[in-house]
């Protein structure tokens, strides 16, 4: 919509203002890792320059790892029900990636498929995603293999670009900040006066992402992958691809575009919630029918869904992929699996 | 003079060569200079992807109990260093791995993660050998003092801020049982987590689930833990779960003089019975 300069010396002030009507939650140092937290200062917040990507992804402020969907007590004539107390406070998701801030339209698609998921959809209306670009990748970056780019505007509600001086590796001077929604236009409006008009700055937007650029693969092929994928379930190749995958949820709970969930009752007999939990394919238990029966009974079956459904499923029944190149799947892998490698195994066959 | 790796993978080659093994389990390079990923050769003219560094992280003994390998290969070879050893050495106590069916490759790294340890090939290649070099070596020095160092913090706090700490530390925790499938002995069919009827532990990321699973998870392990920290390098969201399962393997050798994965033929503390113990709910 518009472009704007935002000083590197103003973010703090903008970011307080920010927190006057609204929760923000930002990158920030934790142990050794740095990941997403609700913060009461902008001083809490992790420079950009120190992470390549938040551990989790921003899915979590959208579709939590567990909410209950409703509350049920027994009474003396049957049994009553009732909304939860879900509060959907008006939230900025500061400083995430714009690989994480293009997975939430994929996510869209998913939940208003055939119901309309208003959990979902509630917090996406009360949160504005201020997102910062790359200026770095690392190896298991590959979102432009997708078509993705270190400085891609699709799902932020402003992104922010960090201006630099010639070669100088010190705090960025200033961010182009690009407001590209109603929502990023009224988050400019909480502190006019720190932005300037940045519309003739475009080209230096460019000479910064190229540094994230360089480190970057080039597109695959993804018609050819999902053609490939199409004919090949029951390819020889899924078992030794996945022999060594060892069953747990660490990628796709940290993916910012795996919605997989299961629906659970807890409590006593006189009073409970059901609950939504995050739930993942690449569980022995995940398709397990009561029967006893597995459809998907080995790794290699549940290694093969998961490619499957990111590179060829979602495609058909949205017409986009369910994958943005973060590589968290990748970078955190206890094992070092590689999707990757798999999608370019597969495009050379 | 050939390398470490080249060593490795000769020996290799010649199991593979000669027909003692229809699969190597070793590691082999991943997506970054420091980083290895487990490797699966079948074939001699694939060793060459086998690599011996100081990067060699995972327990590939987790690989001997799982059904997918198991289904597949009869006779396995595995590069296994001390935490590795340790680990077939429990997974033979408790009738998991059929000290026939496996070869191992002994490996030495000093000081894994440090890029400038010291790696070697072990020339033990007999079980018996290997376990009278791991008693020879590592006996009494199943903690470093750092780590020690670390527990014994923990201990002198008081039940109460003991329980604050682990109350913020496991409300990061989201379920992803990356800590249970990374642990070579959690070899379960189904998993006590997993079980719905009845449902013996929430399966919701909140603070009861949470502490349920991870109590549970650490309680199965006393006496059965063998300090490799696969778990805790596995949890994608940093909870420093060792330090349960290291207070817990001080417990066990403080009463039952105790060290798990040593030999082979020792009785487990909490999977014997003897008429001299003192305890009578058991009679």
């Amino acid at each position: 919509m518009n472009t704007k300069v935002l000083k590197a010396s103003n973010l703090s002030a903008f970011l307080d203002a920010v927190l006057k009507t609204r929760r923000l939650v930002a990158p920030k140092l934790d142990g050794d890792l740095i990941d997403f937290r609700e913060v009461r200062s902008p001083a809490e917040i992790a420079s950009s320059r120190d992470y390549v990507n938040p551990r989790t992804s921003v899915k979590r402020f959208f579709f939590p790892r567990s909410e209950p969907l409703v509350t049920f007590a027994r009474t003396k004539d049957g049994f009553t029900l009732d909304e939860p107390q879900t509060l959907f406070p008006p939230t900025v998701v500061f400083g995430c990636r714009p690989c994480d801030a293009s997975s939430l339209p994929i996510m869209d698609a998913l939940y208003q498929w055939d119901y309309i998921d208003s959990f979902w959809f509630k917090r996406r209306e009360a949160t504005a995603i201020v997102a910062v670009s790359c200026v770095r990748a690392d190896e298991s970056c590959f979102c432009t293999a997708l078509g993705g780019a270190p400085n891609a505007t699709a799902g932020s509600d402003l992104l922010l670009t960090p201006l630099r001086e010639g070669e100088a590796p010190a705090e960025p001077p200033a961010f182009l900040c690009e407001v590209l929604t109603p929502k990023g236009e009224a988050l400019v409006a909480l502190a006019p006066t720190l932005f300037t008009d940045g519309s003739g700055d475009k080209q230096a937007v460019r000479r910064t992402a190229d540094e994230a650029f360089a480190a970057l693969p080039p597109k695959l092929d993804l018609d050819a992958i999902a053609a490939w994928l199409a004919k090949n379930f029951e390819n020889p190749r899924w078992a030794p691809s996945s022999y060594k995958c060892w069953g747990c949820g660490c990628c796709t709970f940290l993916c910012p575009t795996c919605h997989c969930f299961d629906i659970v009752d807890e409590g006593t007999l006189r009073h409970g919630q059901r609950r939504r939990n995050w739930d993942a394919c690449q569980f022995a238990t995940f398709t397990l029918h009561a029967s006893g029966h597995n459809p998907r009974p080995d790794q290699a079956a549940r290694w093969r869904q998961r490619v499957e459904h990111k590179f060829n499923y979602y495609v058909q029944k949205f017409s986009v992929r369910s994958c943005v190149g973060c590589g968290r799947c990748i970078r955190h892998c206890p094992v070092n699996m590689n999707i990757y490698a798999q999608l370019q195994e597969i495009g050379t066959i | 003079m050939s390398t470490p790796t080249e060593e490795l993978q000769a020996r290799a080659r010649s199991l593979l060569e000669g027909g003692e093994v229809d699969l190597v389990i070793g590691h082999g390079q991943g997506n970054h200079p420091q980083r290895t990923t487990p490797v699966f050769i079948t074939k001699a003219d694939d060793v060459a992807q086998l690599v011996l560094s100081p990067f060699c992280r995972n327990n590939l003994a987790n690989w001997l109990t799982r059904k997918d390998i198991r289904s597949r290969f009869k006779r396995i070879a595995l590069v296994a260093k001390e935490p590795d050893l340790r680990a077939v050495i429990v997974l033979i106590q408790e009738h998991q791995v059929d000290p026939q069916a496996v070869r191992l490759i002994g490996v030495r790294v000093d000081r894994p993660g440090d890029p400038s340890s010291p790696c070697a090939l072990l020339p033990q290649t007999t079980l018996e050998e290997l376990q009278k070099h791991l008693k020879g070596d590592f006996q009494g020095r199943d903690l470093t003092p750092d780590q020690l160092r670390q527990v014994e913090e923990l201990e002198k706090r008081t039940p109460a801020e003991r329980w604050a700490f682990w109350r913020e530390q496991l409300a990061k925790c989201i379920r992803c049982h990356a800590c249970r499938q990374a642990c070579p002995m959690c070899y379960c069919d189904q998993c006590v987590a997993t079980m719905n009827q009845p449902q013996w532990v929430d399966t919701s990321a909140h603070p009861v689930g949470n502490f349920a699973w991870n109590t549970i998870r650490a309680f199965h392990l006393a006496g059965r833990c063998i300090n490799c920290g696969e778990c805790e390098r596995a949890c994608p969201v940093g909870i420093p779960l060792m330090l349960l399962n290291r207070f817990l393997a001080r417990q066990v050798k403080a009463h039952f003089a105790y060290l798990a994965g040593y030999d082979t033929e020792e009785y487990q503390p909490f999977a014997s019975y003897k008429p001299e113990d003192t305890e009578d709910f058991i009679r």
